[in-house]
């Protein structure tokens, strides 16, 4: 079957010929109708939310279904934030169907504008409406009688289109949030494991501490919009070579090389300011520090000052709770052993001061 | 030397010259008698051009395919609806050259623009370079759009002035891309550069600083970073690696490929092409400084 009609070729009614045309024209849009079309209406596609949503519109054919695509959302659906990408008013010059292809002809205001999501967008609403009247296997696109060739990104028109391709924004998951926070400096690459637990809840409450969020250590609504436009930590003063900053405020040590932070860390500084600060070294390095005050083994303890020590503590809080010393994470602390070697500067502040 | 040798020498020298004289006298003779070509002749006006008449209509080829550079529609071998950076560059090139329309027909694939035997159009501007093989087959302008490598740095670096301010810094580029590969030819970082495997994930690096500055191509920066302000820092230099597109001019055709040039010259003096590139490409690379 090949049927074509030409809209606007039928002019006036007193005009025989015109009569004739106007049969002609009704003959060949019931022809139109392929096998297995439903009575009910059709469904024309259009755009809520940035997702398609089809609408059913009286008519049976192909035809029907196109010119209510191109008529676009009523005001009642406009008013429900139902949208199209298609320009209002873009005539159809042509719909033609052989062996189930459908070639429909648009005038060339389809091709208007240059914003890449609107010409991609009404492609998709053109081809998923003609695509859901059953029996058709794919959707030839013309404009002005010809093929369109690099119009409309995404979609090759130079060969029918069988369905149409959704331009979905990559929707971030749990690897993408840690490959984040591995990226500004807040956890190890060993932390990227796909789900949320302790040591991702570790690296959220570092990054929370250097954003000013809440510090609940989840991957909440705030935290997540931070992390999209987040930049690597930078360090509160310049000086060269390796050195750590405990930024007292925001209980953060920042892992400094040549000006550069490579990692920031959740701590636990003094509570009541109890942490001296001023600038200092690391003297004394200790893989297994007995603590003789408080009777209790201090895991990878670097002694910057008397019996100050940055180590590994299994209670890391929020806030400043220590007796002085300085409580580093699980997951960092033997990076952090590592890293201050002896002699490393070590300066202790309240950035608010700096 | 006595007085005798002396005269005998004069008149031996005199007999070489006179005889060297008669033999130039003879050899020239020769050579008229032989119908020496007159084209060789010095005394012979050169040639004169065979001069086509001026067309009315440019005939522009085109490839299509790239939303910015070059799209439209295809009818019968012809290109309606044209647009794009290089269909205006086109339409004003044709201005320019005082040939009051353009037709643009379609080529396909974009080998076949110049390897054709018969060329039934005037120029070709369908992102050629000016590689070995382009320039036998036609003749080329100077480039009207840099592909040099553009520099995107992360947020709070300076400016760079000079290459060696790159080269202190961590770089990164796509895998496999020309990026990549004016890093390693051009910019010789002193830190080992990170290679992405997706312009996304090239984007996140260095918006989180594990980089510090993207090298990724000049003509395609502008659209990268748009809607990324505040996420990324400044496009700040272009790195000179791999030329231009050219426009290519078909041999014994009407439009000669100085004349192109002179017009791609006027529009860049007028502002023109940097209008042009602002609206297509987001930024002009032509108004990014080299680092050297």
């Amino acid at each position: 079957m090949r049927v074509s009609i030409r809209v606007g070729d039928v002019r006036s009614q007193a005009n025989p010929i015109a009569m004739k045309c106007r049969l002609f024209l009704a003959f060949a849009a019931s022809a139109l109708a392929l096998p297995g079309t439903a009575g009910a209406g059709v469904s024309v596609w259009f755009v809520a939310d940035g997702k398609p949503v089809p609408i059913v519109r009286s008519g049976t054919t192909i035809e029907r279904a196109v010119e209510q695509l191109l008529a676009g959302p009523t005001p009642a659906e406009h008013s429900r934030g139902i949208r199209s990408a298609v320009p209002r008013f873009t005539p159809l010059l042509s719909v033609t169907v052989s062996r189930r292809i459908v070639t429909v002809d648009l005038g060339a205001r389809f091709a208007a504008g240059r914003d890449e999501s609107a010409l991609h967008g009404r492609v998709g609403q053109l081809v998923r409406t003609v695509r859901s009247i059953p029996g058709v296997l794919a959707v030839r696109l013309l404009v002005e009688g010809g093929v369109p060739v690099g119009l409309f990104p995404g979609y090759d028109l130079r060969s029918p289109v069988t369905a149409a391709v959704d331009r979905v924004p990559h929707q971030p998951v749990t690897i993408d949030f840690q490959r984040q926070l591995v990226d500004l400096g807040f956890m190890a690459p060993s932390g990227l494991t796909g789900t949320v637990d302790a040591q991702t809840s570790t690296a959220v409450l570092g990054f929370q501490k250097w954003s000013g969020l809440e510090r609940d250590g989840t991957l909440g609504v705030a935290t997540i919009v931070a992390l999209q436009r987040a930049a690597r930590p930078e360090p509160a003063r310049r000086a060269p070579g390796r050195r750590i900053e405990i930024q007292l405020r925001r209980q953060l040590a920042l892992l400094i090389d040549a000006n550069r932070v490579v990692r920031a860390v959740h701590i636990s500084s003094g509570a009541g300011g109890k942490t001296p600060t001023g600038s200092f070294r690391i003297y004394r390095k200790e893989r297994y520090s007995w603590s003789v005050p408080f009777k209790v083994w201090l895991p990878w303890a670097s002694y910057f000052t008397g019996g100050v020590a940055l180590h590994e503590f299994g209670s890391v809080p929020t806030y400043a709770a220590s007796h002085g010393c300085v409580r580093v994470n699980h997951y960092d602390a033997q990076m952090l052993f590592g890293f201050a070697e002896t002699g490393t500067p070590v300066d202790v502040f309240d950035e608010a001061a700096v | 030397m006595t007085p005798r040798t002396a005269i005998g020498a004069l008149v031996g020298g005199f007999g070489v010259v006179v005889g060297l004289v008669g033999s130039a006298a003879v050899a020239a003779a020769v050579l008229v008698a032989l119908g020496l070509p007159a084209d060789i002749r010095a005394e012979d006006p050169p040639p004169a051009p065979v001069v086509q008449p001026r067309p009315s209509v440019l005939v522009v080829a085109l490839s299509l395919g790239d939303p910015v550079l070059q799209a439209g529609v295809v009818r019968d071998g012809e290109v309606i609806l044209a647009r794009g950076l290089e269909v205006d560059i086109a339409r004003n090139l044709a201005r320019r050259l005082g040939i009051p329309h353009v037709r643009f027909v379609y080529v396909r694939p974009a080998s076949r623009l110049l390897a054709a035997r018969a060329h039934p159009w005037h120029i070709v501007i369908s992102s050629i370079r000016p590689t070995r093989t382009a320039s036998s087959l036609a003749d080329l302008s100077e480039p009207y759009l840099l592909t040099d490598q553009a520099v995107v740095l992360r947020r709070g670096l300076p400016r760079l002035t000079t290459l060696g301010d790159l080269q202190s810094k961590i770089t990164c580029a796509l895998r496999g891309s020309d990026g990549a590969r004016a890093i390693a030819a051009s910019v010789v970082p002193v830190v080992r550069p990170i290679l992405a495997p997706s312009i996304d994930r090239l984007l996140q690096l260095v918006q989180t600083g594990v980089c510090d500055a993207a090298v990724v191509d000049a003509d395609g920066v502008g659209r990268l970073v748009a809607g990324r302000a505040g996420v990324l820092g400044q496009i700040t230099a272009r790195v000179e690696f791999g030329g231009g597109y050219v426009v290519a001019v078909t041999r014994g055709g009407p439009v000669a490929v100085a004349e192109v040039e002179r017009a791609l010259q006027r529009m860049r003096a007028d502002g023109t092409m940097h209008r042009l590139a602002g609206a297509w490409l987001g930024i002009d690379p032509a108004r990014l400084r080299p680092l050297r």
